[in-house]
């Protein structure tokens, strides 16, 4: 299968500190990529740099066969990009349905005057955009907490609406910051599920940065570990592994 | 019990997204927007001249400013800078454009759009900037708009005494009310003008709220990164909103001069106002339509209620002085309380409230 994304020789400098050192990797369409590392690696500075909220120095982004140094958020969104963040960025003084329904804001063509009065394509929108909101609440799982804020909700299912708002944009690639962070095992085991069905149900293309080994060693096709800024590992799970360096750099070496 | 969400049931997405969801509510409001047409005769011009007009006018510059500091998070200082554009638009539109083409309506809505265009262009620094120091750009345009009608003469048609009174010609609405055979002048006829404006325009605020556009808003307020991740044109979305709000608070600002006191004057459009509009907001609550409203009625309403308590208990005791600065006192203590004990202002008591009395007598 041909590679959806092309990270080539990117370099990310904030001042003097170097995040993110000449990393290349690709991710082939329809696999579920991890980018593992410990604390500080630039892992989350890497997904960043791919949809555009870091511009690197050095280095381009290949998405969709369209090579780029920079590209701004917006402009990832509508090529079909969606992410999660590591510290649940949901938008607090929301409910959860609405919550999701921004994520549909890329399908709403309505002007503002339209929506003001009610009328028209406003109406239509509105209903068709519901349905497939609710199509995602349901495979999540969340219908009880519709209308809740998620102010209110606990951790794991902040993490689930956040998904399903990344979901909810039908995206061809789904950048996801340690979707079980902070979890418990049972979550863990829901969150892979809904991943591993996102992704070989619907065929999304998925980049997880994820901490917890045998989650990652179990669901991932393609594993990428940086170190330092940079990159250590690539390859299959087995091969990951078995390398050395990933070895080094996650139990330590003696000198 | 008639007020129970009880055996309610959504049986479509469009059902689910009515305003007023229960029978009982919505009886309530027709009844409610009934008597407010209908309140004229039991009223006099007095009580509509002195409570109910100005309320309607405050109140519709608070929905303005609820806009774009509940809705958005742009805070703004700016408000009566805004409505003092809409007032001279208004009276310049009325003045200058030919009769048979102008009437006070439409004025008053195309003056709206003016206060809005200059609201865009400074809201322009809230593409960069944010929070305290967005506030002080705002400031800028209220004392721009001060300094610029105060400079040149001719927005006042050369008045030398800085206020022009209305001329009654401009209530004419092309005759209308010779036809009518009402007098357009009286304050029945600019009650329900502004009546209607309000309502209307409460209406368009309601349903944005409630829209992609509202949706919008409130990403941007609440984590902007997260919004521009999704798609969202995060300097788009803040712009749109200083025009809308600044739109609201125009025709607030028309409202005002043309319907409530009759003349156009500068000095009504100090900064004062706009704060006084920013406390109406906070004690009703932020991102509420209707928390405005009774936030307007309360600030305004607080120190007629007090001066009247004054005369009738303690024979007068109060002067103007002493009303001025317990209200400002009292609104201080509303704010702080209301800031530590219920951020979201009255409308969220009236919601808790709702709430409470849904489960009563079982509330668990």
């Amino acid at each position: 299968m041909s590679d959806i994304l092309k990270v080539e020789n990117v370099t990310l400098q904030f001042g003097g500190v170097k995040a993110i050192t000449d990393i290349s990797f690709n991710v082939k369409e329809g696999e579920i990529c991890a980018v593992i590392g410990p604390n500080g690696a630039g892992k989350s500075s890497m997904l960043n740099v791919i949809n555009g909220v870091y511009l690197p120095q050095i280095g381009t982004v290949t998405y969709d066969g369209v090579e780029r140094q920079s590209i701004n958020p917006r402009d990832a969104a509508i090529a079909g990009m969606a992410r999660t963040f590591q510290n649940i960025a949901l938008f607090q003084g929301m409910n959860v349905l609405e919550n999701i329904m921004t994520g549909r804001n890329l399908f709403m063509k309505s002007t503002w005057l339209e929506q003001g009065l009610n009328i028209g394509r406003a109406r239509e929108e509105e209903r068709v955009n519901r349905l497939a909101v609710e199509k995602v609440i349901k495979f999540l799982q969340i219908e009880s907490i519709r209308k809740t804020p998620v102010s209110k909700l606990p951790y794991g299912l902040q993490k689930r609406v956040e998904l399903g708002r990344a979901l909810v944009a039908e995206p061809k690639i789904l950048l996801l910051d340690e979707p079980m962070a902070g979890m418990n095992l049972e979550e863990k085991a829901d969150m892979s599920c809904f991943i591993l069905e996102i992704n070989k149900e619907q065929g999304i293309t998925t980049v997880m940065i994820e901490h917890d080994m045998g989650v990652v060693m179990d669901i991932s096709d393609h594993v990428v570990v940086l170190d330092y800024g940079k990159k250590i590992g690539d390859g299959s799970p087995s091969e990951v592994m078995a390398n050395q360096d990933v070895i080094d750099a996650y139990l330590g070496v003696s000198h | 019990m008639i007020y129970r969400e009880t055996g309610n049931f959504v049986t479509n997405y469009f059902k689910d997204r009515e305003i007023f969801p229960l029978k009982f509510d919505k009886v309530v409001v027709i009844l409610g927007l009934l008597y407010l047409f209908l309140y004229v005769p039991t009223t006099s011009e007095y009580f509509l001249s002195a409570h109910v007009i100005p309320i309607l006018a405050v109140g519709l510059a608070t929905v303005g400013l609820n806009i774009l500091t509940g809705l958005t998070g742009q805070l703004s200082l700016g408000t009566a800078g805004f409505m003092c554009v809409g007032a001279f638009g208004t009276y310049n539109l009325m003045l200058r454009v030919p009769d048979a083409l102008m009437s006070l309506p439409f004025a008053l809505l195309l003056s709206g759009i003016f206060a809005g265009l200059v609201g865009v262009i400074f809201g322009l620094p809230a593409i960069r900037i944010k929070g305290f120091y967005l506030l002080v750009s705002t400031l800028a345009a209220q004392y721009f708009v001060w300094w610029f009608f105060n400079s040149y003469a001719w927005f006042l048609n050369y008045e030398s005494s800085g206020v022009v009174a209305i001329a009654p010609k401009f209530y004419d609405y092309w005759g209308l009310g010779n036809f009518l055979g009402v007098d357009m002048q009286g304050y029945p006829a600019r009650y329900l003008l502004a009546l209607v404006i309000c309502i209307g325009l409460s209406y368009f605020a309601k349903n944005l709220l409630r829209s992609n556009t509202g949706r919008n808003f409130m990403s941007v307020r609440d984590r902007d990164i997260a919004a521009s991740v999704m798609g969202i044109s995060v300097p788009k979305a803040k712009l749109l909103a200083f025009f809308i709000s600044c739109f609201y608070c125009g025709v607030a600002g028309g409202i005002y001069s043309f319907l409530y006191i009759g003349n156009v004057d500068l000095m009504i459009y100090e900064v004062d106002r706009s704060f006084t509009i920013l406390f109406m907001l906070i004690i009703g609550g932020l991102g509420s339509i209707s928390g405005s409203w009774l936030g307007a009625i309360f600030v305004y309403e607080f120190p007629i209620i007090f001066t009247w308590v004054g005369d009738f208990i303690f024979q007068g005791a109060f002067n103007t002085a002493v009303v001025e600065n317990v209200s400002n006192m009292v609104y201080g203590v509303f704010i702080i309380a209301l800031l530590i004990r219920e951020p979201g202002g009255f409308a969220a008591l009236w919601a808790t409230t709702k709430q409470k009395l849904r489960m009563w007598p079982y509330p668990h």
